[in-house]
Protein backbone atom coordinates (compact mmCIF):
# COMPACT_ATOMS: atom_id res chain seq x y z
CA UNK A 1 0.00 0.00 0.00
CA UNK A 2 1.33 3.42 -1.13
CA UNK A 3 2.17 5.84 1.87
CA UNK A 4 -0.57 8.13 0.91
CA UNK A 5 -2.96 5.39 1.01
CA UNK A 6 -1.81 4.51 4.30
CA UNK A 7 -2.12 8.14 5.58
CA UNK A 8 -5.71 8.58 4.21
CA UNK A 9 -6.60 5.54 5.94
CA UNK A 10 -5.15 7.11 9.34
CA UNK A 11 -7.34 10.28 8.65
CA UNK A 12 -10.41 8.35 7.96
CA UNK A 13 -9.77 6.13 11.18
CA UNK A 14 -9.70 9.24 13.55
CA UNK A 15 -12.75 10.67 11.73
CA UNK A 16 -14.04 7.36 12.49
CA UNK A 17 -12.56 7.06 16.27
CA UNK A 18 -11.08 3.33 14.84
CA UNK A 19 -8.74 2.79 17.37
CA UNK A 20 -7.63 -0.79 16.18
CA UNK A 21 -7.27 0.66 12.84
CA UNK A 22 -5.93 3.68 13.56
CA UNK A 23 -3.15 2.09 16.03
CA UNK A 24 -2.12 -0.61 13.55
CA UNK A 25 -2.26 1.40 10.51
CA UNK A 26 0.15 3.84 12.54
CA UNK A 27 2.44 0.68 13.04
CA UNK A 28 2.31 -0.48 9.67
CA UNK A 29 3.06 3.54 8.09
CA UNK A 30 6.32 3.46 10.41
CA UNK A 31 7.53 -0.06 9.65
CA UNK A 32 7.01 1.23 6.12
CA UNK A 33 9.31 4.18 6.57
CA UNK A 34 7.51 7.09 6.85
CA UNK A 35 8.63 9.06 9.63
CA UNK A 36 6.73 9.54 13.20
CA UNK A 37 6.26 13.74 12.37
CA UNK A 38 4.86 12.87 8.98
CA UNK A 39 2.26 10.04 10.41
CA UNK A 40 0.95 13.27 12.73
CA UNK A 41 1.08 16.33 10.52
CA UNK A 42 -0.16 14.10 6.83
CA UNK A 43 -2.57 11.51 8.91
CA UNK A 44 -3.54 12.21 12.45
CA UNK A 45 -4.00 16.39 12.35
CA UNK A 46 -5.79 16.24 8.93
CA UNK A 47 -7.71 13.55 10.03
CA UNK A 48 -8.56 15.90 13.19
CA UNK A 49 -9.23 18.85 11.02
CA UNK A 50 -11.65 16.77 9.08
CA UNK A 51 -13.41 16.09 12.56
CA UNK A 52 -14.14 19.82 13.20
CA UNK A 53 -15.31 20.85 9.68
CA UNK A 54 -17.84 17.82 10.08
CA UNK A 55 -18.86 19.13 13.83
CA UNK A 56 -19.45 22.42 11.83
CA UNK A 57 -21.69 20.71 9.22
CA UNK A 58 -24.04 19.20 11.62
CA UNK A 59 -22.36 15.98 10.92
CA UNK A 60 -20.16 14.67 13.56
CA UNK A 61 -21.43 15.45 17.39
CA UNK A 62 -19.40 16.65 20.47
CA UNK A 63 -18.73 13.07 21.80
CA UNK A 64 -17.14 12.37 18.70
CA UNK A 65 -15.09 15.53 18.97
CA UNK A 66 -13.25 14.37 22.21
CA UNK A 67 -13.31 10.68 21.79
CA UNK A 68 -11.53 11.86 18.09
CA UNK A 69 -9.13 14.02 20.14
CA UNK A 70 -8.65 11.89 22.98
CA UNK A 71 -7.54 9.19 20.61
CA UNK A 72 -5.16 11.56 18.57
CA UNK A 73 -3.54 12.61 21.57
CA UNK A 74 -2.63 9.24 22.92
CA UNK A 75 -1.41 8.09 19.27
CA UNK A 76 0.84 11.12 19.04
CA UNK A 77 1.86 10.33 22.92
CA UNK A 78 2.95 7.14 21.74
CA UNK A 79 5.03 7.95 18.60
CA UNK A 80 7.01 10.48 21.02
CA UNK A 81 10.02 8.38 21.28
CA UNK A 82 10.19 7.78 17.58
CA UNK A 83 10.43 11.43 17.34
CA UNK A 84 13.91 13.43 17.73
CA UNK A 85 14.59 15.93 20.79
CA UNK A 86 13.62 18.49 18.38
CA UNK A 87 10.99 17.29 17.16
CA UNK A 88 9.01 16.50 20.11
CA UNK A 89 9.88 20.17 21.86
CA UNK A 90 8.83 21.84 18.90
CA UNK A 91 5.75 23.81 19.03
CA UNK A 92 3.98 25.75 17.05
CA UNK A 93 3.00 28.45 18.95
CA UNK A 94 1.86 28.91 22.74
CA UNK A 95 -2.01 29.86 23.04
CA UNK A 96 -3.93 31.37 25.65
CA UNK A 97 -7.38 31.25 25.27
CA UNK A 98 -10.66 31.78 27.21
CA UNK A 99 -14.45 33.20 26.96
CA UNK A 100 -14.39 36.88 28.18
CA UNK A 101 -15.46 37.27 31.45
CA UNK A 102 -19.13 37.70 31.20
CA UNK A 103 -19.97 35.25 28.92
CA UNK A 104 -20.38 31.32 29.75
CA UNK A 105 -20.65 30.01 26.47
CA UNK A 106 -17.49 27.66 25.54
CA UNK A 107 -18.65 25.22 23.42
CA UNK A 108 -17.20 26.77 20.09
CA UNK A 109 -14.24 27.55 22.44
CA UNK A 110 -13.38 24.26 23.30
CA UNK A 111 -13.66 22.85 19.86
CA UNK A 112 -11.26 25.80 19.21
CA UNK A 113 -8.83 24.76 22.21
CA UNK A 114 -9.13 21.15 20.61
CA UNK A 115 -8.02 21.82 16.94
CA UNK A 116 -4.82 24.17 17.98
CA UNK A 117 -3.89 21.40 21.11
CA UNK A 118 -3.60 18.44 17.86
CA UNK A 119 -2.47 20.51 15.87
CA UNK A 120 0.62 21.29 18.08
CA UNK A 121 -0.16 24.81 19.76
CA UNK A 122 0.18 24.74 23.80
CA UNK A 123 -2.98 25.64 24.33
CA UNK A 124 -3.77 26.74 28.42
CA UNK A 125 -7.32 27.82 28.76
CA UNK A 126 -9.08 29.77 30.78
CA UNK A 127 -12.29 28.52 30.65
CA UNK A 128 -15.83 30.77 30.62
CA UNK A 129 -16.04 34.02 32.36
CA UNK A 130 -12.48 34.70 32.11
CA UNK A 131 -11.16 37.79 33.71
CA UNK A 132 -9.69 39.74 31.10
CA UNK A 133 -6.99 40.18 33.77
CA UNK A 134 -5.67 36.64 33.64
CA UNK A 135 -5.23 36.56 29.73
CA UNK A 136 -2.31 39.24 30.54
CA UNK A 137 -1.05 37.30 33.42
CA UNK A 138 -1.49 34.22 31.72
CA UNK A 139 0.19 35.92 28.62
CA UNK A 140 3.40 36.67 30.56
CA UNK A 141 3.73 33.60 32.34
CA UNK A 142 3.68 31.35 29.80
CA UNK A 143 5.57 34.03 27.12
CA UNK A 144 2.62 33.25 25.03
CA UNK A 145 2.64 34.03 20.88
CA UNK A 146 -1.57 34.28 20.55
CA UNK A 147 -4.17 35.66 22.61
CA UNK A 148 -7.39 34.44 21.54
CA UNK A 149 -10.73 35.25 23.16
CA UNK A 150 -14.37 34.29 22.60
CA UNK A 151 -17.92 35.91 22.94
CA UNK A 152 -21.05 34.93 21.83
CA UNK A 153 -23.35 38.13 22.67
CA UNK A 154 -22.60 41.94 21.66
CA UNK A 155 -22.53 42.80 25.25
CA UNK A 156 -19.74 40.93 26.09
CA UNK A 157 -17.74 41.85 22.97
CA UNK A 158 -16.59 44.38 23.83
CA UNK A 159 -14.37 43.00 26.16
CA UNK A 160 -12.58 42.01 23.51
CA UNK A 161 -11.64 45.56 22.64
CA UNK A 162 -10.96 45.96 26.13
CA UNK A 163 -8.45 43.22 26.16
CA UNK A 164 -6.52 45.13 23.68
CA UNK A 165 -6.36 47.37 26.10
CA UNK A 166 -5.19 45.63 28.96
CA UNK A 167 -2.26 44.06 26.36
CA UNK A 168 -1.01 47.21 25.38
CA UNK A 169 -1.29 48.80 29.54
CA UNK A 170 0.88 45.79 30.46
CA UNK A 171 3.56 46.29 27.72
CA UNK A 172 2.93 43.29 26.07
CA UNK A 173 0.38 44.03 23.09
CA UNK A 174 3.72 44.07 20.77
CA UNK A 175 4.65 40.43 21.52
CA UNK A 176 1.53 38.61 21.30
CA UNK A 177 -0.89 38.64 18.61
CA UNK A 178 -4.29 38.17 18.97
CA UNK A 179 -7.19 36.36 17.80
CA UNK A 180 -11.28 37.12 18.48
CA UNK A 181 -14.21 35.09 17.89
CA UNK A 182 -17.27 34.07 18.46
CA UNK A 183 -21.35 34.23 16.89
CA UNK A 184 -21.63 37.81 16.85
CA UNK A 185 -17.80 38.56 15.67
CA UNK A 186 -16.87 39.66 12.35
CA UNK A 187 -13.74 40.94 10.18
CA UNK A 188 -14.83 44.10 11.10
CA UNK A 189 -14.40 44.37 14.66
CA UNK A 190 -11.46 42.70 14.72
CA UNK A 191 -10.25 45.17 12.03
CA UNK A 192 -11.83 47.88 14.39
CA UNK A 193 -10.55 46.63 18.10
CA UNK A 194 -7.48 46.01 16.42
CA UNK A 195 -7.18 42.27 16.90
CA UNK A 196 -4.66 40.26 14.87
CA UNK A 197 -7.07 37.79 13.12
CA UNK A 198 -10.65 36.56 13.96
CA UNK A 199 -11.62 33.41 12.95
CA UNK A 200 -15.04 32.49 11.36
CA UNK A 201 -15.29 29.09 12.64
CA UNK A 202 -12.62 26.06 14.67
CA UNK A 203 -11.08 25.12 11.54
CA UNK A 204 -10.57 28.68 10.64
CA UNK A 205 -8.71 29.06 13.70
CA UNK A 206 -5.97 26.72 13.17
CA UNK A 207 -4.84 28.11 9.99
CA UNK A 208 -5.11 31.89 11.06
CA UNK A 209 -3.08 30.73 14.04
CA UNK A 210 -0.66 29.13 11.71
CA UNK A 211 -0.77 31.75 9.43
CA UNK A 212 -0.12 34.04 12.47
CA UNK A 213 2.30 31.94 13.78
CA UNK A 214 4.29 32.28 10.59
CA UNK A 215 4.00 36.29 10.56
CA UNK A 216 6.15 36.21 13.67
CA UNK B 1 -21.63 48.27 -14.05
CA UNK B 2 -21.07 48.01 -10.36
CA UNK B 3 -23.81 47.92 -7.57
CA UNK B 4 -23.85 48.59 -4.27
CA UNK B 5 -23.51 45.27 -2.19
CA UNK B 6 -22.91 44.21 1.33
CA UNK B 7 -20.89 41.93 2.93
CA UNK B 8 -21.87 39.31 5.62
CA UNK B 9 -20.28 41.59 8.24
CA UNK B 10 -22.37 44.51 6.86
CA UNK B 11 -19.56 46.47 4.55
CA UNK B 12 -20.63 47.85 1.54
CA UNK B 13 -18.85 46.41 -1.62
CA UNK B 14 -19.90 46.62 -4.95
CA UNK B 15 -20.01 43.68 -7.37
CA UNK B 16 -20.41 43.32 -10.74
CA UNK B 17 -23.71 41.46 -12.13
CA UNK B 18 -21.57 38.54 -12.67
CA UNK B 19 -19.96 38.64 -9.56
CA UNK B 20 -23.61 38.39 -8.19
CA UNK B 21 -24.41 35.65 -10.34
CA UNK B 22 -21.60 33.86 -9.28
CA UNK B 23 -22.15 34.03 -5.43
CA UNK B 24 -26.13 33.68 -5.91
CA UNK B 25 -25.07 30.13 -7.40
CA UNK B 26 -23.09 29.35 -5.08
CA UNK B 27 -24.95 30.05 -1.94
CA UNK B 28 -27.69 28.14 -2.98
CA UNK B 29 -25.42 24.85 -3.94
CA UNK B 30 -23.43 25.24 -0.31
CA UNK B 31 -27.28 25.07 1.41
CA UNK B 32 -28.05 22.00 -1.16
CA UNK B 33 -25.20 20.36 -0.37
CA UNK B 34 -25.40 20.77 3.24
CA UNK B 35 -29.13 20.21 4.09
CA UNK B 36 -29.31 17.30 0.86
CA UNK B 37 -31.89 19.32 -0.90
CA UNK B 38 -32.71 21.03 -4.35
CA UNK B 39 -30.66 24.32 -5.32
CA UNK B 40 -32.63 27.14 -6.37
CA UNK B 41 -34.21 26.67 -9.87
CA UNK B 42 -32.48 29.13 -12.56
CA UNK B 43 -35.51 31.12 -12.67
CA UNK B 44 -35.41 31.69 -9.42
CA UNK B 45 -32.02 32.71 -9.18
CA UNK B 46 -32.86 34.87 -11.75
CA UNK B 47 -35.18 36.50 -9.66
CA UNK B 48 -33.53 36.89 -6.53
CA UNK B 49 -30.58 38.15 -8.65
CA UNK B 50 -33.18 40.83 -10.30
CA UNK B 51 -34.56 41.67 -6.24
CA UNK B 52 -30.26 41.82 -5.65
CA UNK B 53 -29.88 44.96 -8.20
CA UNK B 54 -32.60 46.91 -7.27
CA UNK B 55 -31.12 50.47 -6.70
CA UNK B 56 -33.59 50.98 -4.11
CA UNK B 57 -32.91 52.01 -0.82
CA UNK B 58 -35.83 49.83 0.56
CA UNK B 59 -37.39 47.02 -1.19
CA UNK B 60 -41.27 45.40 -0.71
CA UNK B 61 -43.63 43.20 -1.90
CA UNK B 62 -47.01 43.70 -3.53
CA UNK B 63 -49.92 44.43 -1.69
CA UNK B 64 -51.30 41.13 -1.83
CA UNK B 65 -48.30 39.77 -0.77
CA UNK B 66 -47.59 41.00 3.01
CA UNK B 67 -47.31 38.77 5.89
CA UNK B 68 -47.80 39.43 9.12
CA UNK B 69 -44.86 39.76 11.64
CA UNK B 70 -44.52 37.70 14.60
CA UNK B 71 -41.68 38.84 16.94
CA UNK B 72 -39.10 37.85 19.41
CA UNK B 73 -37.89 40.99 20.42
CA UNK B 74 -40.51 43.80 19.62
CA UNK B 75 -40.47 46.17 22.44
CA UNK B 76 -36.97 45.30 24.16
CA UNK B 77 -35.89 47.56 20.55
CA UNK B 78 -37.76 50.21 22.11
CA UNK B 79 -36.12 50.05 25.52
CA UNK B 80 -33.09 47.97 25.62
CA UNK B 81 -29.87 49.75 25.19
CA UNK B 82 -27.68 49.30 22.00
CA UNK B 83 -25.11 46.57 22.71
CA UNK B 84 -26.90 44.54 25.59
CA UNK B 85 -30.64 44.36 23.90
CA UNK B 86 -30.03 45.35 20.92
CA UNK B 87 -32.60 48.35 21.34
CA UNK B 88 -32.50 52.42 21.21
CA UNK B 89 -32.40 52.78 25.32
CA UNK B 90 -35.55 54.47 25.35
CA UNK B 91 -36.33 55.26 28.51
CA UNK B 92 -40.26 53.85 28.32
CA UNK B 93 -41.47 51.11 30.44
CA UNK B 94 -42.40 47.66 28.39
CA UNK B 95 -46.23 48.48 28.47
CA UNK B 96 -45.34 51.70 26.81
CA UNK B 97 -43.15 50.14 24.29
CA UNK B 98 -45.47 47.59 23.42
CA UNK B 99 -48.04 50.44 22.63
CA UNK B 100 -45.96 52.07 20.60
CA UNK B 101 -45.09 49.41 18.69
CA UNK B 102 -49.09 48.39 17.87
CA UNK B 103 -49.95 51.69 17.24
CA UNK B 104 -47.15 53.76 15.96
CA UNK B 105 -45.25 51.29 14.47
CA UNK B 106 -47.92 48.76 13.10
CA UNK B 107 -46.55 45.74 14.26
CA UNK B 108 -48.87 42.43 13.99
CA UNK B 109 -48.27 41.22 17.26
CA UNK B 110 -47.20 42.14 20.95
CA UNK B 111 -44.28 40.81 23.15
CA UNK B 112 -43.17 39.98 26.48
CA UNK B 113 -40.32 38.35 27.89
CA UNK B 114 -37.50 39.94 30.09
CA UNK B 115 -34.38 40.68 28.48
CA UNK B 116 -32.04 38.22 30.19
CA UNK B 117 -34.55 35.60 28.36
CA UNK B 118 -34.43 32.47 29.84
CA UNK B 119 -37.49 30.02 31.12
CA UNK B 120 -35.56 28.67 34.50
CA UNK B 121 -34.85 32.47 35.29
CA UNK B 122 -38.22 33.20 34.60
CA UNK B 123 -39.69 31.10 37.29
CA UNK B 124 -37.88 34.07 40.42
CA UNK B 125 -39.82 36.49 39.35
CA UNK B 126 -42.95 35.13 38.12
CA UNK B 127 -45.20 37.40 39.63
CA UNK B 128 -43.76 40.60 38.10
CA UNK B 129 -44.16 38.76 34.64
CA UNK B 130 -47.85 38.47 35.56
CA UNK B 131 -48.40 42.16 36.55
CA UNK B 132 -46.69 43.00 33.73
CA UNK B 133 -48.33 41.08 31.15
CA UNK B 134 -51.59 41.56 32.26
CA UNK B 135 -50.63 45.54 31.71
CA UNK B 136 -49.49 44.49 28.38
CA UNK B 137 -52.56 42.90 27.60
CA UNK B 138 -55.21 45.60 29.07
CA UNK B 139 -53.59 48.02 26.69
CA UNK B 140 -53.11 45.98 23.27
CA UNK B 141 -55.19 44.43 20.31
CA UNK B 142 -52.79 42.63 19.02
CA UNK B 143 -51.35 38.82 20.29
CA UNK B 144 -49.39 39.35 22.88
CA UNK B 145 -46.54 36.67 22.80
CA UNK B 146 -44.33 35.53 25.63
CA UNK B 147 -40.53 34.71 24.63
CA UNK B 148 -37.91 33.00 26.35
CA UNK B 149 -35.17 30.41 25.76
CA UNK B 150 -34.31 26.57 26.87
CA UNK B 151 -30.87 27.58 27.88
CA UNK B 152 -29.85 24.59 29.19
CA UNK B 153 -26.57 26.11 29.96
CA UNK B 154 -28.31 27.47 33.19
CA UNK B 155 -28.60 24.36 34.48
CA UNK B 156 -25.14 23.85 34.67
CA UNK B 157 -22.82 24.55 38.35
CA UNK B 158 -23.07 27.08 40.15
CA UNK B 159 -26.67 28.14 38.32
CA UNK B 160 -27.93 24.88 38.56
CA UNK B 161 -27.56 21.11 40.25
CA UNK B 162 -25.63 19.95 37.21
CA UNK B 163 -22.29 19.27 36.30
CA UNK B 164 -20.96 21.24 33.15
CA UNK B 165 -21.36 18.44 30.49
CA UNK B 166 -18.61 20.40 27.79
CA UNK B 167 -16.17 19.95 30.82
CA UNK B 168 -17.10 16.31 31.62
CA UNK B 169 -16.72 15.25 27.90
CA UNK B 170 -13.27 17.36 27.92
CA UNK B 171 -12.09 15.45 30.90
CA UNK B 172 -12.92 12.07 29.56
CA UNK B 173 -16.09 11.31 30.86
CA UNK B 174 -17.76 11.13 27.52
CA UNK B 175 -20.73 8.73 29.17
CA UNK B 176 -21.55 10.68 32.13
CA UNK B 177 -21.67 13.71 30.30
CA UNK B 178 -24.21 12.19 27.98
CA UNK B 179 -26.44 10.90 30.92
CA UNK B 180 -25.96 14.34 32.79
CA UNK B 181 -27.21 15.56 29.34
CA UNK B 182 -29.80 13.59 29.13
CA UNK B 183 -31.58 14.15 33.04
CA UNK B 184 -30.95 18.17 31.92
CA UNK B 185 -33.81 17.87 29.05
CA UNK B 186 -36.36 17.24 31.72
CA UNK B 187 -35.75 19.69 34.48
CA UNK B 188 -35.39 22.14 31.07
CA UNK B 189 -39.29 21.09 30.08
CA UNK B 190 -40.68 21.47 33.64
CA UNK B 191 -39.76 24.97 33.91
CA UNK B 192 -40.75 25.77 30.16
CA UNK B 193 -44.39 24.57 30.61
CA UNK B 194 -44.84 25.83 34.57
CA UNK B 195 -43.49 29.60 33.38
CA UNK B 196 -46.37 29.10 30.49
CA UNK B 197 -48.93 27.72 32.86
CA UNK B 198 -48.18 30.11 34.93
CA UNK B 199 -48.54 33.20 31.98
CA UNK B 200 -51.27 31.48 30.61
CA UNK B 201 -53.00 32.42 33.72
CA UNK B 202 -53.37 35.97 32.78
CA UNK B 203 -54.03 35.40 29.33
CA UNK B 204 -51.13 35.10 27.08
CA UNK B 205 -51.96 34.76 23.47
CA UNK B 206 -48.84 32.82 22.56
CA UNK B 207 -45.64 31.27 24.02
CA UNK B 208 -42.31 31.67 21.58
CA UNK B 209 -39.98 29.13 23.09
CA UNK B 210 -37.05 30.60 21.04
CA UNK B 211 -33.60 30.20 20.64
CA UNK B 212 -34.23 26.56 20.58
CA UNK B 213 -31.21 24.49 20.11
CA UNK B 214 -28.89 26.78 21.29
CA UNK B 215 -27.63 24.03 23.64
CA UNK B 216 -27.64 21.90 21.47
CA UNK B 217 -29.71 18.43 20.66
CA UNK B 218 -31.30 18.59 24.52
CA UNK B 219 -32.08 21.93 24.27
CA UNK B 220 -34.55 20.96 20.90
CA UNK B 221 -35.89 18.27 22.42
CA UNK B 222 -37.05 19.80 26.17
CA UNK B 223 -38.84 22.40 23.93
CA UNK B 224 -40.61 20.02 21.78
CA UNK B 225 -41.22 17.65 25.19
CA UNK B 226 -42.56 21.06 26.66
CA UNK B 227 -44.62 21.98 23.37
CA UNK B 228 -46.19 18.78 23.39
CA UNK B 229 -47.32 19.09 27.11
CA UNK B 230 -48.05 22.11 26.65
CA UNK B 231 -50.51 21.46 24.41
CA UNK B 232 -52.57 18.56 26.27
CA UNK B 233 -52.98 20.63 28.93
CA UNK B 234 -53.71 23.93 28.12
CA UNK B 235 -54.07 24.42 24.26
CA UNK B 236 -52.09 27.43 23.89
CA UNK B 237 -50.72 28.80 21.15
CA UNK B 238 -46.47 28.05 20.55
CA UNK B 239 -44.04 29.51 18.51
CA UNK B 240 -40.94 27.95 18.22
CA UNK B 241 -37.73 29.67 16.56
CA UNK B 242 -34.58 28.39 16.11
CA UNK B 243 -31.29 29.11 17.28
CA UNK B 244 -28.96 27.88 13.97
CA UNK B 245 -29.59 26.48 11.15
CA UNK B 246 -28.64 22.73 12.20
CA UNK B 247 -29.36 21.06 15.66
CA UNK B 248 -25.66 21.44 17.00
CA UNK B 249 -24.81 17.82 18.52
CA UNK B 250 -23.70 18.11 22.49
CA UNK B 251 -25.27 14.30 22.75
CA UNK B 252 -25.85 12.93 19.42
CA UNK B 253 -28.30 10.07 20.51
CA UNK B 254 -31.08 12.12 21.61
CA UNK B 255 -34.56 11.77 19.49
CA UNK B 256 -37.92 12.27 19.27
CA UNK B 257 -40.67 10.65 17.45
CA UNK B 258 -37.94 7.98 16.68
CA UNK B 259 -35.65 10.16 14.87
CA UNK B 260 -31.83 11.66 15.64
CA UNK B 261 -32.52 15.30 16.18
CA UNK B 262 -28.67 16.15 16.08
CA UNK B 263 -27.81 17.55 12.87
CA UNK B 264 -31.43 18.20 11.75
CA UNK B 265 -31.08 21.34 9.23
CA UNK B 266 -34.62 23.28 9.02
CA UNK B 267 -36.89 21.01 6.68
CA UNK B 268 -36.77 18.52 8.63
CA UNK B 269 -36.70 20.54 12.27
CA UNK B 270 -39.99 21.48 11.07
CA UNK B 271 -41.31 18.07 11.10
CA UNK B 272 -40.60 17.58 14.77
CA UNK B 273 -41.79 20.82 15.08
CA UNK B 274 -45.25 20.12 13.65
CA UNK B 275 -45.30 16.72 15.47
CA UNK B 276 -45.08 18.31 18.61
CA UNK B 277 -47.91 20.84 18.08
CA UNK B 278 -45.49 23.99 17.37
CA UNK B 279 -48.26 26.73 15.60
CA UNK B 280 -45.75 28.63 14.26
CA UNK B 281 -42.32 27.40 13.15
CA UNK B 282 -39.25 29.94 12.64
CA UNK B 283 -36.35 28.59 11.30
CA UNK B 284 -32.85 30.07 11.49
CA UNK B 285 -30.30 30.33 8.70
CA UNK B 286 -26.67 31.68 9.49
CA UNK B 287 -25.18 34.24 7.80
CA UNK B 288 -21.54 33.55 6.81
CA UNK B 289 -19.98 37.33 7.91
CA UNK B 290 -17.23 36.21 4.89
CA UNK B 291 -19.51 35.69 2.14
CA UNK B 292 -21.00 38.67 0.43
CA UNK B 293 -25.03 39.01 0.38
CA UNK B 294 -26.53 37.85 -2.42
CA UNK B 295 -24.30 34.53 -1.52
CA UNK B 296 -26.19 34.11 2.04
CA UNK B 297 -29.62 35.32 0.81
CA UNK B 298 -29.24 32.94 -1.33
CA UNK B 299 -28.75 30.09 1.39
CA UNK B 300 -31.09 30.97 3.10
CA UNK B 301 -33.88 31.16 0.96
CA UNK B 302 -33.12 27.37 -0.35
CA UNK B 303 -32.98 26.36 2.92
CA UNK B 304 -36.00 27.97 4.21
CA UNK B 305 -37.78 27.33 0.55
CA UNK B 306 -37.48 23.40 1.34
CA UNK B 307 -38.33 23.95 4.86
CA UNK B 308 -41.71 25.86 3.03
CA UNK B 309 -42.14 23.38 0.84
CA UNK B 310 -41.78 20.08 3.60
CA UNK B 311 -44.00 22.32 6.58
CA UNK B 312 -47.72 22.11 6.98
CA UNK B 313 -47.60 25.13 9.63
CA UNK B 314 -46.90 28.57 8.89
CA UNK B 315 -43.32 29.64 8.79
CA UNK B 316 -41.77 32.70 9.95
CA UNK B 317 -38.18 32.42 9.56
CA UNK B 318 -35.98 34.45 11.89
CA UNK B 319 -34.31 37.35 9.83
CA UNK B 320 -32.00 39.45 11.91
CA UNK B 321 -28.61 40.01 12.79
CA UNK B 322 -26.36 37.29 11.63
CA UNK B 323 -29.62 35.32 10.39
CA UNK B 324 -31.78 34.80 7.40
CA UNK B 325 -28.97 36.25 5.00
CA UNK B 326 -28.97 39.33 6.95
CA UNK B 327 -25.46 40.61 7.68
CA UNK B 328 -23.83 39.96 10.95
CA UNK B 329 -24.38 43.39 12.34
CA UNK B 330 -25.95 45.31 15.36
CA UNK B 331 -28.15 47.21 12.99
CA UNK B 332 -28.94 45.01 10.34
CA UNK B 333 -28.71 47.53 6.89
CA UNK B 334 -32.03 48.38 5.79
CA UNK B 335 -31.58 47.17 2.04
CA UNK B 336 -30.42 43.93 3.22
CA UNK B 337 -32.95 43.40 5.70
CA UNK B 338 -35.44 44.31 2.95
CA UNK B 339 -34.27 42.51 -0.20
CA UNK B 340 -34.00 39.53 1.99
CA UNK B 341 -37.50 39.60 3.32
CA UNK B 342 -38.80 39.89 0.18
CA UNK B 343 -37.25 37.32 -1.47
CA UNK B 344 -38.63 35.40 1.92
CA UNK B 345 -41.75 36.24 0.90
CA UNK B 346 -41.93 35.90 -3.05
CA UNK B 347 -39.28 32.57 -3.15
CA UNK B 348 -39.20 31.18 -0.30
CA UNK B 349 -43.10 31.21 0.19
CA UNK B 350 -43.06 32.33 4.01
CA UNK B 351 -46.27 32.98 5.79
CA UNK B 352 -44.96 35.42 8.17
CA UNK B 353 -41.69 37.23 9.48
Amino acid sequence: MSNENLLEIIRESIVKVDRETAVQTVESALAQGLQAIEVIEKGLSPGMQKVGDLFERGELFLPQVMMAAGLMTQIVQSLQDKMSPEQTTKKNGVVIIGTVEGDVHDIGKNIVKILLSVNGFEVHDLGRDALLSRFVEKAKEFNANIVASSALMTGTMQAQGDLETLLKEAGIRDRVKTMVGGAPCTQYWADKIGANAYAENASEAVTKARELMAAQ
Amino acid sequence: MAYKERMGDGRLVEMSKEEMIRDIEAGCNDAAERGKISALSEDAQERLLDIMISPERVASVEPENTVVFSTDNGCHSLYGNFSEAGGVGLPIHSVTANMLMERALGFDSVFYGWLDFCFKAAKAVITQHQQELESILMNTVSPCIYGAMPNLGGYYKPDGPFENVGDLMAEGKILEGMEVYERLVDHAKEDIVWVSEQLTRVGVDCINIDTTGAAGDGDFLSSLKACEELKKQTGLSIEMGMASEFVMGIHGGLEYDGNVLAGMYPHKQVKMAEKAGVDIFGPVVNTNTRQSTPWNIARAITFTKECSRVANIPLHPNMGMGVGGLPMAEMPPLDAVTKASKAMVELAGVDGI
